[in-house]
């Protein structure tokens, strides 16, 4: 290879890119934001995707085969859905005759049933010894007849790069050395502020400053010898990162055509990290060191690693260190295959009911046609099938309960006024306490929306450094709002945030002159015995030890009373120092909520009081804390744009403009923000000193029904906790979850967005009264105030991306922990302020760990729609990624006719109709009694007491107990 | 009868170990026969006799500073020469006895939420049990036998919890470096205590002060021997490359064998047998200079690792060097105390070490660029310390071409052997 020719860097260019896309993009998990894990695979079909990305990483596509099996045997697939997913693949072919007694559906059939992805012979063996005379017969003759059969039906493994080579031949695994040095570099190079000494030199770049240490004295590791001196050349000569790419790969013998595929293994064999540098090349504000990341420099070091690494095994192994010639060093694999190949026959013959003879009498031909269906049955399309088989049973579990629920759904009456209506993030956590609140009666209703209330703003609140956004990653901000300390509060805010910062600095030196020798030495003497009495007392009272501290901080430091700083004059164009606007004007504050009420269809008909909640979660020890956050808000907690939305909505001119808009707000109507705890179900509220008085007793109810209903959520998810006991009773399952959120030792705070499976679009009524198990997004959309369906439009543009990254991260990480999400937590180990790894080194972790997906169902999310198949056909053909989503079945689609209820299934022919098989589900008085003594997932159900159209006579379900509103 | 001091002693050695035993009795009858909740009583009903027995040794010995032998019987009897279960009560027994089984309580309790649901839970706990009945074997151990065999016990459960996840590779390999420091390090005490033994009659705590009165170089040989094994326990130069590898374990685990007890229990061996290190000035020197060396060796790495674990693995290790140093010169109360308040320092640090994004977040998140005190001297060697110190001084590297000739060695007479072993087959097929 000439270095330097210009055709060569493009195709190193374009290997670097390949790398990049199967490369996590995930950016430092100070704000964890869910995303398609595959999301550079997006504009492939979604199977086409995850098979591709599975050959490239060697990651699992799907669940396994016997998983599926056991999901089969367990009920949880039926017949019915395999059937249909066999057929759908093979059309008419599947009634082609294979064999004399099998077609080749039963072919398939029996192929996904029976295993017989085996390679060794031990398992036919075993067989063969616990058969009977008959069966014995017939496996000889399967071996017999393998003979006359070409080579194995599926692919051969093949190999990309030397490691894997080296790791078939058991030799040494170049990867240890390579990695325990890189990660050491890659780490102290990106590392955001965690260690006490940065890494001098690091704006020189990833390749100059390891580089650069080399020269200084680093040395060679023991496994990579001659590494340091290939290091201190390039600091001398400045050499750039493609050069020594090149020349890496000309003395590894890569040539061209195995350049892409050698790069971008090579990358993924530490993805995390790798991922890290690519993410950060592209997200330069993501990273708060600004240390110049690039991919290519990254390479640059591991090849130059890789090569000593590899050249030192190779010659110790006497092994070619030139690609082509370390590739036919390779074993032919193909002499067990036989029996392989003796298994699958004995199965078919099984499936078909063929003995010995009659295996033996096929003819040649036969066999080869036979052997030509089995191969286009691979184990991959197998599970492919499964797969839609998994999903397509629950589809109709959910389908038919929104058919069930239909002939007894509750419509609002609107002639008579609620007592409250309460606003949630459209936040599949959020569906039991929604459930909750309705089944206090027809005068309580909810509606669901993307927790950042329409309202898509950078917020600094008061003790915030710099102002962050908070709104889907999507919107970028053209408003800044902040919050103030009300003007009374002035000097105590002054005074508090003055001692707060002493405080806080108190803190932060302790953390680390206790990591010094002589700090060390001091702050032991000092602390150790004051730390070990917080420590007994932090863990065996997590709750009453942090419920004690706030209540004493509150009243010994309380935080001064604060506003928003929302509204701005109409002429005022004051720009904040990041050039943002300061607040909203009232024609756009106006159009903000205006778009929110039409959007949720709230036109009429407002309640007294109309609560507005944002979610965000409150954990310990938890790296992921952020992943519990509101999605819709970047990963942050929603209550600022609730309290922003509320203050919005009662501003008198405000509502004055709102009513040229047709939406006439009545003066005896009040909105309140608030913030939902999901880990703890606590809930507060914004600014309740404004409450007009007249609204007292309004709120009061309205607040005591929140109060039951978080109780009663919170004990709906203990069911899902085995250490806490069952059933249980809302109390106790508010002390269980109190308890949890508070406890350092607590690996599953809460479970997330595990389960998640549906989104539904639609008025509350398609899906008021049905349980459905904390597992469904749901919008609140009227289609009857849509005729252009603009509002769907919208919100499917913005709802839709956010739902599928969220259901795709879930998947991914479910379906193969260990490579696309971060493995279990135990061992996790916060390194850089970057993200976590295993122990003492190892590989960056993304996705989620394995408490948080334990449970989950691994499927796409169904999205249901309450409009027709000309609309959301209309409105894919306008937004282009929902069109991507859709049509590359990222997520799957249905829609529910808004007048007659008919229901259609969007399928690769488009649209179909989808006719409900099953309308008699369980309906039970209430939530409780559905899931009070359940661990497992459960079916949609009806509840009877959130469709009852009168308001009970008394409190019936709850239990009463002391209540008093809680302020923020 | 045994008075009341000696029932508390029973209770504290014998009470774990007999509740793990009930745990592995039952994974062996059938692997879910207790549920966790039942391992968890169990393990935590030993653990708490145990602190409940210290705390009878502690009230009925009082709080004068007398020590005390107490003699259950014989241990292990051949012919005439025979190990005595011999147990010893002081001060320091105390204080070890106490520091261990209350954290080892409280991580107890800590992990029975962290590794809930967990495959391991039995295992864990199992462990747990083992390792507190070793630390109070060392603790009230009146004979040095009786303390190889709880030393050994911790050894065992410290290389088992780092290999707790043993299906990845990382951990084994770290599992197995450590196992194997100990291993050599073991080496040393046997030889001590074996030539304690030929010289003294006896090892019993109470004797060693005898050691006065053996010749200069036997004693400083005996004492040099005894600091190799606490060098290897206590991660102390050359032997501290297994320490950062030691962080694959749960965190709990951690938190209890390399933050707080474990760690320290080398040093606790050097403060039993101070009266052999006082006859001894040479290896009092030779502990000097290791655990100064190692405290600033651990300290330049805990400022530029920049994982939670490891930075506060260096931290623990270079305060462990200071405390050497402070037995080597002859402050056994003050390295005591010192001990003590690190060991309780840094169970809770460790334990917290997964909250750091969130402390960061808190204290603001601006990098802390505060250079260390060598750098302000020498800022020209601050490039090389800093490659250095982030590299862990090559000792991992340096250590495995330390062993690499033996390996060697081993491999060249394996395979010698083989070669050997098929000729003469060979030569039987001919004759036969």
């Amino acid at each position: 290879m000439k270095p330097g020719h210009s055709t060569e860097t493009d195709v190193l260019e374009h290997a670097l890119q390949t790398a990049r896309h199967i490369l996590p993009d995930q950016g430092p998990i100070g704000v964890f934001i869910h995303h398609n894990t595959l999301h550079s695979f997006q504009h492939l079909r979604f199977h086409d995707a995850v098979q591709e990305a599975a050959s490239l990483t060697g990651a699992r596509p799907y669940l396994d085969l016997h998983e599926f099996r056991a999901a089969f045997h367990a009920g949880r697939i039926e017949e019915a859905d395999l059937a249909a997913a066999i057929r759908s693949h093979l059309g008419e072919s599947g009634d082609e005759a294979i064999l004399a007694t099998l077609s080749r559906f039963q072919l398939w059939h029996h192929l996904m049933l029976e295993e017989t992805a085996m390679t060794n012979t031990v398992e036919l063996d075993w067989q063969f010894r616990s058969a009977s005379p008959a069966e014995r017969k017939l496996i000889q003759a399967a071996h017999k007849r393998a003979d006359d059969l070409p080579a194995a039906p599926y692919e051969k493994p093949h190999y990309n790069r030397h490691a894997e080579v080296l790791r078939v031949l058991n030799a040494a695994d170049s990867d240890v050395v390579v990695h325990d040095e890189l990660i050491r570099w890659c780490a102290a190079f990106l590392d955001q502020g965690q260690a006490l000494t940065p890494m001098p030199g690091r704006d020189l770049g990833f390749l100059q400053a390891v580089a650069r240490m080399y020269a200084k004295g680093a040395g060679s590791p023991r496994g990579c010898p001659g590494v340091a001196e290939d290091f201190q050349s390039i600091a001398r000569n400045h050499t750039p990162p493609h050069t020594v790419i090149r020349e890496c790969l000309h003395d590894l013998g890569i040539e061209e055509q195995q350049l892409t595929s050698f790069i971008s293994a090579t990358a993924a064999a530490l993805n995390g990290w790798a991922g890290m540098f690519a993410r950060l090349e592209h997200h330069e504000a993501e990273n708060h060191a600004h240390t110049p990341a690039t991919l290519a420099e990254f390479m640059a070091v591991r090849l130059v690693l890789e090569r000593r690494a590899l050249g030192h095994i190779c010659s110790q192994a006497r092994l070619p260190l030139q690609w082509p010639a370390l590739l036919a060093q390779v074993p032919d694999m193909s002499v067990c295959q036989r029996s392989g190949n003796a298994l699958i026959l004995y199965k078919i013959a099984q499936g078909a009911g063929l003995d010995a003879a009659g295996l033996e009498a096929i003819d040649e031909t036969q066999l080869n046609t036979l052997w030509q269906a089995v191969a286009t049955c691979t184990p991959l399309k197998r599970r492919e099938l499964w797969m839609d088989a998994y999903e397509s049973w629950y589809y109709r579990q959910i389908l038919n309960g929104i058919a069930a629920l239909r002939p007894k759904r509750l419509i609002p009456d609107t002639q008579q006024r609620p007592a409250a209506q309460y606003m949630f993030c459209m936040d599949e956590r959020e569906e039991s306490i929604r459930r909750a609140v309705e089944e206090h009666g027809p005068d309580y209703q909810t509606f669901g929306l993307a927790g950042f209330f329409g309202v898509a703003i950078d917020y600094q609140g008061l003790y915030d450094h710099k102002p962050a956004a908070y709104c889907p990653v999507v919107v970028t901000p053209a408003h800044e709002v902040h919050e103030t300390p009300l003007y009374t509060h002035r000097d105590w805010h002054e005074l508090r945030n003055s001692l707060r910062n002493v405080w806080r600095y108190a803190r932060r030196r302790t953390h680390f002159e206790s990591r010094t020798l002589s700090g060390g030495a001091g702050l032991s003497l000092l602390l150790g015995p004051v730390y070990a009495v917080m420590a007994a007392i932090r863990i065996l009272l997590p709750r009453g030890s942090v419920t004690t501290h706030e209540r004493v901080t509150e009243r010994v430091s309380p935080k001064p009373a604060t506003r928003l700083l929302a509204v701005r004059d109409t002429n005022s164009t004051i720009r904040t120092e990041r050039g943002k606007l300061l607040g909203f004007t009232l024609e756009e504050a106006t159009e903000r909520v205006t778009n929110v009420l039409r959007s949720i269809g709230l036109v009429e008909n407002f309640a007294p009081i109309v609560i507005a909640l944002g979610h965000g979660s409150t954990s310990l020890n938890n790296p992921h804390e952020s992943a519990h956050d509101c999605g819709a808000c970047g990963g942050r907690r929603g209550g600022a744009n609730a309290r922003l939305f509320a203050g919005l909505a009662n501003e008198p001119e405000v509502r004055i403009a709102l009513r040229s808009k047709g939406i006439t707000i009545p003066a005896d109507t009040w909105f309140i923000g608030g913030l939902h705890d999901t880990a703890d179900d606590n809930i507060s509220y914004s600014d309740l000193a404004d409450l007009p008085h007249a609204l007292v007793d309004a709120f009061e109810q309205a607040d005591h029904v929140l109060d039951l209903s978080r109780r009663m959520s919170a004990a709906e998810r203990c069911r899902r906790f085995h250490n806490a006991s069952l059933p249980i009773t809302p109390d106790a399952g508010l002390h269980h979850v109190e308890t949890r959120a508070r406890q350092l030792a607590q690996p599953r705070p809460e479970y997330g967005h595990c389960t998640n499976a549906v989104a539904v679009v639609g008025r509350r009524s398609l899906t008021r009264g049905l349980h459905l198990d904390r597992r469904a997004f749901l919008i609140s959309y009227d289609p009857t105030i849509d005729p252009e369906h603009q509002l769907l439009e919208r919100i499917l543009a913005a709802a839709g991306p956010v739902g599928a990254g969220i259901s795709l991260e879930y998947y991914f990480s479910a379906v193969d922990n260990e490579r696309y999400g971060c493995g279990t937590k135990l061992p996790h180990n916060v390194i850089g302020l970057l993200g976590i790894m295993n122990g003492h080194k190892s590989d960056l972790r993304t996705g989620l760990p394995l408490q948080m997906v334990e449970l989950h169902e691994p499927m796409r999310l169904l999205i249901i729609a309450e409009s027709t198949p000309e609309a959301l056909l209309g409105i894919a053909g306008r937004q282009a990624e929902v069109r991507e989503l859709v049509v590359n079945r990222w997520v799957q689609l249905a829609c529910v006719d808004p007048d007659t209820g008919a229901m259609y299934m969007f399928t690769d022919k488009g649209f179909v109709p989808y006719v409900p098989d099953k309308l008699d589900i369980p309906l039970f008085d209430n939530s409780a009694a559905r899931h009070g003594l359940h661990r497992q997932h459960l079916t949609p159900a009806l509840v009877a007491a959130a469709l009852r159209r009168s308001a009970p006579h008394a409190e019936q379900t709850v239990h009463s107990m002391e209540h008093r509103p809680r302020y923020a | 009868m045994p008075d009341i001091l000696q029932w508390g002693l029973i209770l504290s050695i014998a009470a774990p170990l007999t509740c793990s035993l009930i745990i592995g009795l039952s994974i062996l009858v059938r692997r879910e026969w207790l549920s966790e909740n039942a391992i968890y009583k169990l393990c935590n009903t030993g653990l708490l006799l145990a602190f409940s027995g210290s705390l009878i040794v502690l009230f009925s010995h009082g709080f004068n500073n007398t020590a005390i032998e107490v003699d259950a019987g014989h241990w292990i009897s051949i012919g005439d020469y025979e190990i005595p279960a011999l147990l010893y009560v002081d001060s320091l027994a105390l204080a070890f006895s106490l520091l261990g089984s209350a954290l080892t309580l409280l991580v107890a309790r800590f992990s029975q939420t962290y590794l809930h649901k967990e495959a391991g839970f039995a295992r864990f706990f199992l462990l747990l049990g083992v390792f507190a009945t070793g630390t109070q074997l060392i603790a009230f151990a009146g004979a040095l036998d009786l303390f190889f065999a709880g030393w050994e016990a911790i050894g065992i459960c410290s290389a088992l919890f780092i290999g707790y996840f043993y299906e990845r590779e990382e951990p084994v390999r770290s599992a197995i470096r450590a196992f194997t420091t100990y291993r050599i390090c073991d080496a040393g005490f046997l030889v001590a205590i074996v030539s304690i033994h030929e010289l003294l009659g006896s090892t019993s705590i109470s004797g060693l002060m005898a050691a006065e009165n053996l010749g200069g170089v036997t004693v400083t040989l005996i004492a040099v021997m005894l600091m190799i094994a606490a060098f290897g326990k206590s991660a102390q130069l050359p032997f501290s490359s297994w320490l950062p590898r030691a962080m694959e374990g749960p965190t709990p685990s951690s938190a209890l064998f390399y933050g707080s007890v474990s760690i320290h229990v080398g040093l606790f061996l050097l403060l039993r047998i101070s009266p052999i290190l006082e006859a001894a000035p040479v290896a009092q020197a030779l502990g000097i200079v290791v655990g100064l060396s190692t405290a600033f060796y651990a300290a330049a790495i805990a400022r530029t690792h920049t994982d939670a674990k490891g930075a506060l693995a260096h931290a623990t290790l270079a305060q462990t060097g200071l405390i050497l140093a402070e037995i080597s010169l002859g402050f056994t109360t003050f390295a005591l105390i010192h001990l003590v308040c690190h060991a309780l320092l840094r169970v809770w640090q460790y334990l917290r070490a997964p909250n750091t994004m969130a402390d960061a977040h808190e204290f603001g998140h601006e990098p802390h660029h505060a250079p260390s005190l060598l750098a302000k001297i020498f800022p020209l060697t601050s490039n090389w310390l800093y490659a250095q110190a982030l590299h862990r001084f090559r000792l991992d590297d340096r250590m495995d071409s330390a062993v690499a000739p033996f390996l060697w060695l081993a491999e060249s007479l394996a395979r010698w052997d083989e070669q050997l072993r098929r000729s003469l087959s060979r030569r039987q097929d001919n004759n036969s």
